[in-house]
């Protein structure tokens, strides 16, 4: 910088504008991707969502964040326990004209050894 | 009795929280308040050290929590102020000697006896961290300028929040205007505003603190020290004076500038140093 800094027409920004632009970038990437109580939040949401439906193995389920060609994915990995998952198969109004089903639906998942 | 358990913590290491612990502690005090100042880093204590009482200890923290003996029997009273005392941590225990819920029970039993309970807590955000906030009513964060601190400070705030507890207000340590000035170091409104906090306090450097802590005594006793007055102020503003937070005004003001050339009081622009 110095004396002849306005000859240069652009003004650079001084080491302490540097350090708040570089701070605000960094938190923002603090905040959303590496936030472990963020996840912990989003993991305990998944569970009580899923387990209305599914019978699964809390214990195991993992979360992350991962970044994949520049996009931030979430990863969750959910075992299920229970090998049969069964529900009411109830269709919406528009769709019983059109098949005409209705019932119970079971679903077979095969047991995964590699879980306990 | 409605007292006030206040915990003082950074993330960050050695931005000034067992400083600004015994300033605040010692400053509420000189307030006409009872107090006591609780060490919770166990393993590292130090908040004896910057009071002048490390001579004085015979139980500590860890030595009430396990019943060993009576919390009265663990307390320090300071050496100056009758109603400030000091909870020292324990120097050579394992800094996971307390949980939790030992750790609540202990803010309780001091609120029976104080109006401030002021916790200095151990760096970091592990369960040393945890236990210090767990029966705080306020977090108190100390960052200085610059990004390491405010960035941990970030966290902090984050943690503290997920814990339930009410947004922590800022005391901002270690201020050097004439960084500021020159462009070099940030100013307290951009710390603010990357952290949107409230302000509690601005800190100057002073080398003051240096020398009050190698004597055993916070700097707020010492009338001329810049850095002793705002602890001062940011007391005050605890206890609900309505205190401006003029401290950001480093030019001196004509008063001092007159009592400065006539040669009372210590200049205090040469007292500022790097660190």
């Amino acid at each position: 910088m110095g004396i002849f800094s306005f000859m240069s027409g652009r003004k650079r920004p001084t080491p302490g504008e540097l350090a708040k632009e570089r701070l605000k970038v960094v938190l923002v990437q603090d905040r959303i991707k590496v936030n472990p109580e963020l996840l912990e939040l989003i993991k305990s949401d998944l569970l009580t969502a899923i387990s209305h439906r599914l019978d699964i193995d809390e214990q195991h389920v993992e979360i992350r964040m991962a970044r994949e060609d520049r996009w931030d994915k979430l990863q969750a990995e959910v075992p299920i326990k229970r090998q049969k998952v069964s529900f009411e198969w109830d269709p919406p109004a528009h769709t019983t004209a059109v098949t005409g089903l209705s019932g119970k639906v079971t679903v077979e998942v095969e047991k995964d050894d590699d879980l306990e | 009795m409605n007292s006030r358990v206040i915990t003082i913590t950074s993330g960050k290491g050695g931005v000034g929280k067992t400083t600004t612990t015994a300033n605040i502690g010692t400053a509420l005090a000189l307030q006409g308040k009872k107090v006591a100042v609780v060490d919770s880093d166990i393993g590292l204590r130090n908040l004896d050290a910057t009071l002048g009482l490390e001579n004085r200890i015979v139980y500590d923290l860890v030595d009430v929590v396990e019943g060993q003996c009576r919390l009265r029997q663990a307390l320090i009273k300071d050496k100056r102020l009758p109603e400030l005392y000091l909870l020292p941590a324990a120097q050579t225990r394992d800094k996971n000697a307390v949980n939790s819920v030992q750790m609540e029970q202990l803010c309780q039993q001091l609120r029976a006896e104080f109006d401030f309970v002021v916790i200095d807590s151990p760096a970091g955000i592990e369960q040393g961290f945890r236990n210090a906030i767990v029966g705080a009513d306020e977090i108190i964060i100390v960052a200085n300028p610059e990004m390491a601190s405010v960035r941990d400070a970030d966290r902090i705030i984050g943690l503290v929040e997920a814990a339930g507890k009410p947004e922590p207000r800022l005391i901002l340590n270690r201020l050097r205007s004439e960084m500021v000035k020159r462009g070099d170091m940030m100013d307290v409104a951009d710390v603010l505003e990357v952290l949107g906090i409230d302000l509690l306090g601005i800190v100057p450097e002073d080398e003051m603190i240096i020398v009050a802590t190698n004597k055993g005594e916070p700097v707020v006793h010492d009338k001329r020290s810049r850095a002793g007055r705002s602890f001062l102020n940011a007391a005050q503003r605890i206890i609900g004076k309505e205190i401006p937070l003029d401290e950001i005004t480093e030019v001196p003001s004509l008063l001092e500038r007159l009592r400065r050339f006539v040669g009372f009081g210590p200049a205090l622009a040469e007292r500022r140093v790097r660190s």
